[in-house]
């Protein structure tokens, strides 16, 4: 995690033990620790980094000024992209800010759309909303601060107004998270099993969402992440790497398993050891592998390597299986893990 | 005057013992097959309200039941590539008749009565020919198998019975054998359907999907009385692709609507829709996706007009008013175009299907 967060979380947790009683808390699966040390400080950082990639593009809209903020406003959304349930899924807002994969060529053709017709909703960013997802979020916007195609834009074009109403709405975004994660959800989930709670009906219920978020994040980084570009072994697929434009495939690969890992922390109210063992091994062999975007995918050596870092998430996995979800009494959700 | 058939008819049905209705079963509203807090699996009659009626073990994971028209008899099919299916005395909660799939043959999991009741059709996989065959039962026989005829597709998965002399099915169009398990063997080259056969086997009516669509597993069916069929599908390619998940169609009326939400939405879906069922007032098609945590409801015509959102909700029945949803958290909703609201919460997970009776 980056200082600020370390910061927010030493927080967090002075001002939870001073302004609770430890008998008022719940004896369940570190729900409040979940909540107060690892999703709000993350829906928080995600709100404040996204306002100022917004100030900052309001200012000036050119990549050269963008990109930084940028690159701090999707390590932010690192921290919390895999709560793919709530806040994060209502008005398909996950989509919106995180429109990968794309394998059709969505955002391309949407961007595209919209520069050739210079549709005027880019004077009117508060109603982005209403254009396609692929045309939102961190992912349209990559496209406009780093392809070739798009980064040569002037201050004065239109797809300089572009950029500045996809920050917009990506921080109107990431504000309604963050308040409906207090208002609502947190809320909801505090008093799941109660009359009148129709979000969750018991207990379980919370601890299996939460569960169920732990492991479908550590699957979609060693599935997707690393499987897309992985490819076969006779068809590697660099090109399919995710956020490779702006040089972060491996960054969200070492920031998605750092996330996992404080939310595995909290949501365990044992001790886990195995789990931490297999983190660390994660984090240290992604650590090593000086291949930013994947690129090496396609020779055998490069490739061995970039296998390795999927096989320790892929171990990850199974210890949070055996040690987390053992003592919790969970597992995958059962339609969703064996359809028909 | 009394005839021939009409003499004999009236001398069988003084012979059988007086039969019992639904009303002796508790008159159900629904089925549905569920694993057990202790591990185990079965099926049970829910009322109305989504409270247990009864409850009749399962010697392993189901998939879905079929209800009698008339008599409180019920069965529940095993999970492919299962080769049971149980014929329940809804009543007493007895396994009345055990039936096994003849050898080369197992059962999709779902199946139909045809005859006023009489004919029992199961969904079967011929899986050395590759063939999809639906099972042919005779009640009155004592579930013997009396026949088979062919599904005109790979995989039939559910069959629905449209009215006393057409079945309608949907093969899923994929290879599978036993011998592999659940490992789908022709994703390459599958092609699903839609067909609409009589119960002595003739093909009335096929739809296929355009071919960039040919990897959607036409899987789960619905229908409505005036003959509009409803189908869920399943995407064998990237869930990423957004493809549609719903379609609509009649017998003849050329090829299929397909519906789907706008992007955000249709990738929330995760390229799976479970089960599919019209409203209990006809004016709306729900599908749902467990992958998804998400209850889709599209106007008749395939509009969508609203979200739903329920982690690993997968069950969908035409309800009273709206619709009946289950989930694998035990959780049992009452769902309409407006509003989503609890029923009733069991600690068992509600397998992929609840059937309306």
């Amino acid at each position: 995690m980056r200082p600020t967060t370390l910061t927010a979380r030493f927080l967090s947790a002075a001002c939870l033990s001073a302004g609770l009683t430890w008998a008022a808390l719940p004896a369940h699966a570190g729900l409040d620790e979940v909540i107060e040390l690892h999703i709000l400080p993350g829906t928080a950082d995600f709100a404040d980094a996204t306002r100022r990639l917004s100030d900052a593009a309001s200012a000036d809209c050119r990549p050269d000024a963008v990109q930084s903020p940028y690159n701090a406003a999707f390590d932010a959304w690192m921290e919390i992209s895999h709560l793919r349930f709530g806040p994060l899924e209502k008005n398909g807002r996950i989509n919106a800010i995180a429109f990968w994969p794309d394998a059709k060529g969505f955002i391309g053709r949407s961007l595209g759309g919209l520069i050739a017709d210079q549709d005027p909703i880019v004077n009117h960013p508060q109603d982005f909303g209403d254009v396609s997802v692929a045309a939102r979020g961190l992912f349209a916007l990559e496209m406009l601060l780093y392809d070739p195609q798009y980064a040569d834009y002037d201050a004065d074009s239109y797809t300089c107004r572009l950029v500045q109403a996809i920050s917009v709405d990506l921080a109107r975004m990431a504000d309604g998270i963050d308040a409906d994660w207090r208002t609502t959800q947190a809320p909801e989930m505090r008093s799941a099993g109660q009359d009148g709670n129709t979000t969750y009906l018991s207990r379980d219920e919370v601890t299996q969402a939460l569960y169920t978020a732990l492991l479908a994040g550590l699957e979609f980084t060693a599935d997707q992440r690393i499987g897309r570009p992985l490819g076969t072994f006779d068809r590697p697929r660099p090109a399919r790497a995710e956020a490779r434009r702006s040089d972060r495939s491996l960054r969200n690969v070492v920031l998605s398993l750092e996330a996992l890992r404080d939310l595995s922390g909290a949501l365990a109210d044992v001790a886990i050891p195995v789990t931490e063992a297999a983190f660390d091994t994660a984090l240290a062999e992604a650590g090593e592998l000086n291949d930013p975007v994947f690129a090496g995918v396609g020779d055998p050596t490069g490739r061995l390597k970039v296998e390795i870092v999927q096989q320790r998430i892929q171990a990850v996995r199974r210890a949070v299986e055996g040690e987390i979800g053992a003592a919790l009494g969970v597992t995958a959700g059962f339609n969703s893990a064996d359809g028909d | 005057m009394t005839t021939r058939r009409g003499f004999l008819a009236a001398m069988m049905a003084s012979a059988v013992v007086p039969s019992l209705s639904w009303a002796d079963a508790g008159n159900p509203s629904f089925l549905a097959a569920a694993k057990e807090a202790d591990g185990g699996y079965a099926l049970f009659g829910l009322d109305g309200e989504g409270a247990d009626l009864f409850r009749v073990g399962l010697p392993a994971r189901g998939h879905a039941g079929v209800a009698h028209p008339h008599a409180p008899e019920a069965v529940a099919f095993a999970r492919r590539p299962g080769t049971f299916a149980l014929v329940i005395d809804c009543v007493s909660g007895k396994v009345i008749k055990e039936l096994h799939s003849p050898k080369g043959r197992h059962f999709y999991g779902h199946g139909t009565f045809v005859a006023d009741g009489d004919i029992l059709c199961t969904a079967e996989n011929d899986f050395d020919t590759v063939n999809g065959v639906i099972g042919l039962w005779s009640r009155s026989e004592g579930y013997r198998r009396v026949g088979e005829i062919p599904s005109h597709g790979l995989g039939p998965h559910e069959i629905l019975t449209l009215t006393d002399d057409l079945l309608v099915i949907a093969n899923g169009g994929i290879e599978t054998h036993p011998d592999h398990g659940r490992d789908k063997l022709n994703i390459p080259t599958m092609q699903p359907s839609l067909t609409y056969v009589t119960p002595d086997g003739v093909l009335r009516d096929k739809v296929e999907l355009p071919p960039e669509l040919h990897k959607n597993s036409i899987r789960h069916i619905a229908a409505r009385d005036d003959g509009l069929v409803g189908f869920a599908m399943q995407w064998q390619g990237e869930p990423s692709d957004a493809v549609p998940l719903l379609g609509l169609h009649r017998l003849g009326a050329g090829p299929a609507r397909l519906a789907q939400a706008d992007l955000g939405e249709q990738l929330a879906m995760q390229g799976y829709a479970g089960s599919v069922a019209f409203s209990g007032d006809d004016a709306h098609v729900g599908i749902t996706s467990p992958v998804g945590g998400r209850l889709h409801i599209f106007s008749a015509e395939g509009d969508l007009g609203t979200v739903h959102r329920r982690a690993d909700i997968c069950g969908l029945a035409r309800g009273p008013r709206g619709f009946m949803a289950t989930d694998g958290q035990g959780g049992i909703w009452h769902a309409d175009s407006e509003t989503f609201s609890p029923l009733h919460r069991a600690s068992r997970n509600w397998d992929n299907h609840v059937v309306a009776l």
